[in-house]
């Protein structure tokens, strides 16, 4: 007994002796085991952040968006008696016998013009302080692949497309580049930023409200003055004015027509350039000032047009320049009500210096026509107001109502506007707009700013001189042009029911 | 046309002037950088105030600052400002904190 209680109490001894050691050597092999995994996952953390840094995923980068939208328009409008161009020389050839011929008063109506657009944009941030954007616009009509059924031979800036309204009136339905240019920002580590390609300069302040976009950023440009996608640079300046928040300057050149090799005679078409200044002293969302002062020189006679409603078109001669100034007052008042009131006045005035070059037409040389002037070369002064409310509820509906006026001699740029008659706020006249837009319910997903929404609208307008969105000729007061022969149809009146269905991711 | 040029390239110069004397250029207590921002913390829909975190660009520290003027507020609100944008701050330390006195997004197009 004596002798197993010894073997016993002599095994626990031994057991109490060998068991610690191998605790202890099984606490070291995993010792050394989280050593090795603590090793390895620092190295795959250096491995990881290594590659993050050499090879960013692709939406560090890389920003991409767009838009969709169908649209109806139902159009109508008045065209009054009047004494066409082909009649005139007609009866002028025939040895001006008797009296011309006059067209008759008449309803113009397209009920039912389908289309859709596609817009596809791309950021990159190339490089530190260095960004590169690019904007894709498909725009065509329903069953064509021409503009035949939205193309009228009214309004010059809607006889066809050309490079300034390319993607923004309906066209041949090819993907076209509306935008593309890069920005160097931070420059000598001021708020100083340079940017050059096709510019953002279409749907400027303060067009978005109506479109249903965000606010133009620095970008932006006047939108009663310039709506046309040009070719061109900005050189900005943002400084840090503690009174004048929001505040900067930008100098902006585009190039809207190029004439290419040529021998320097007389009768060459020079190129068409555009200088613009913008100041903005004060940017917030209360109160928003913003002024704009254009050179536009060398201004061509007809842009260059593949296929327009009078034959194809090209530049036969530079007509003079034209200097516009404008300036716009926005402001978004918060808990007005139950929601949010946005209201905006802007005005221009424009100022035509002519030469004494005339255009040639089908050969024809129209000796008496030129820059806003019909005989003697005469500089001209317009002018025109734009005024306009937006309220949004928190149902995500949105009321708006615009008006605007052109004067007699009121010349913009802006053939590229989302207008199917012709761009509202060129028109020599009276226009009204009502519209509601009815944002869907449900959270964004795609970005921050995606949404879908129903827009509907109707335009009135009531015309009181030809020539609008057109600056070759005199305008004639709709109650005289059937004494004034009219190279494209005058209206007197036009109306646009419009429906949209959109989405912004 | 001469005259045009000349007096906007009067004008910049002028606003250039202004942005670079005005009084509110960086005073002495005033720290300015340039940096993207990695987070922002908003405390409702109805915060008065807001922390923004962001890397300098050109050291690459983490900063964080107190916003609690109500332009960037809204801003950061509505998304108009994100993760991820670049951004000119202007902030002074005031109580231990870094307290935002202008924050705007780069300029750029």
């Amino acid at each position: 007994m004596r002798g197993r209680e010894a073997v016993l109490i002599a095994a626990m001894l031994l057991a109490a002796l060998i068991l610690p050691q191998g605790v202890r050597a099984a606490d070291e092999e995993i010792q050394k085991k989280v050593d090795s995994l603590s090793k390895e996952v620092e190295a795959l953390k250096q491995q990881v952040a290594r590659s993050k840094e050499g090879k960013k995923s692709i939406s560090d980068w890389l920003t991409i968006g767009g838009d969709y939208r169908f649209r109806v328009d139902s159009l109508s409008g008045k065209v009054p008696s009047y004494l066409s161009f082909a009649d005139y020389m007609a009866w002028a050839m025939g040895g001006m016998v008797g009296s011309p011929a006059i067209t008759p008063g008449a309803t113009v109506k397209n009920e039912t013009l389908y289309t859709n657009r596609l817009g596809l944009n791309l950021t990159a941030k190339v490089m530190k302080d260095v960004t590169f954007h690019s904007r894709l616009l498909m725009y065509k009509e329903f069953g064509s692949q021409a503009n035949d059924a939205s193309r009228g031979d009214f309004f010059a800036d809607r006889i066809g497309v050309f490079d300034g309204t390319l993607g923004h009136v309906p066209s041949d339905g090819k993907v076209a580049v509306d935008q593309v240019y890069m920005t160097i920002n931070n420059i000598l580590g001021q708020p100083i930023w340079f940017s050059i390609g096709r510019r953002p300069s279409t749907g400027g302040i303060p067009t978005h409200f109506r479109q249903n976009n965000e606010k133009p950023g620095v970008g932006g440009v006047d939108g009663l003055l310039v709506d046309y996608a040009y070719d061109g640079l900005t050189l900005g300046y943002a400084p840090d004015i503690e009174a004048l928040p929001g505040a900067y300057a930008k100098f902006c050149y585009g190039r809207g027509f190029q004439r290419g090799f040529h021998f320097d005679s007389s009768g060459d078409v020079k190129n068409m350039d555009m200088f613009g200044f913008i100041a903005v002293p004060y940017d917030t969302d209360p109160l928003t000032i913003y002024l704009q002062a254009n050179h536009a020189e060398n201004i061509i006679d007809f842009p260059v047009i593949q296929e327009s409603t009078l034959g194809s078109l090209r530049p036969s001669t530079n007509l003079g320049d034209i200097d516009q100034f404008g300036v716009v007052v926005m402001s978004t008042l918060k808990k007005v009500g139950p929601g949010t009131l946005n209201v905006f006045a802007s005005g221009a005035l424009d100022k035509t210096h002519p030469n004494d070059n005339h255009p040639t037409f089908n050969g024809i040389p129209l000796s008496n026509i030129g820059l806003m002037y019909t005989g003697v070369k005469k500089s001209t002064t317009g002018n025109a107001i734009y005024l306009g409310a937006r309220y949004d509820l928190p149902s995500k509906t949105k009321i708006g109502l615009e008006y605007n006026h052109g004067s007699k001699n009121w010349i913009s740029f802006i053939p590229a506007a989302d207008d199917m008659w012709t761009s509202k706020l060129g028109t020599r006249g009276n226009v009204y707009e009502v519209y509601l837009i009815q944002e869907l319910p449900g959270l964004p997903i795609a970005s921050y700013r995606a949404k879908s929404f129903l827009r509907i609208g109707y335009q009135y307008y009531d015309f009181d001189y030809t020539g609008s969105n057109n600056w070759v000729g005199a305008p004639v007061a709709i109650s005289d042009v059937a004494f004034n022969p009219q190279m494209l149809t005058p209206m007197k009146s036009a109306k646009d029911l419009y429906a949209t269905l959109e989405v912004k991711f | 046309m001469k005259r045009f040029l000349v007096a906007s390239m009067l004008f910049v110069v002028a606003v250039a002037a202004a942005g670079f004397l005005s009084p509110g250029a960086v005073s002495a207590e005033d720290i300015k950088l340039v940096g993207v921002i990695t987070k922002i913390d908003i405390a409702g829909p109805d915060a008065t105030t807001a922390t923004a975190t962001l890397k300098d660009n050109k050291t690459g520290e983490l900063v964080t600052v107190v916003v609690d003027d109500d332009l960037t507020l809204d801003k950061f609100k509505d998304h108009r400002i994100v993760v991820d944008d670049e951004i000119r701050l202007k902030y002074e330390v005031k109580d231990g904190k870094n307290v935002s006195k202008y924050f705007r997004k780069t300029a750029g197009c």
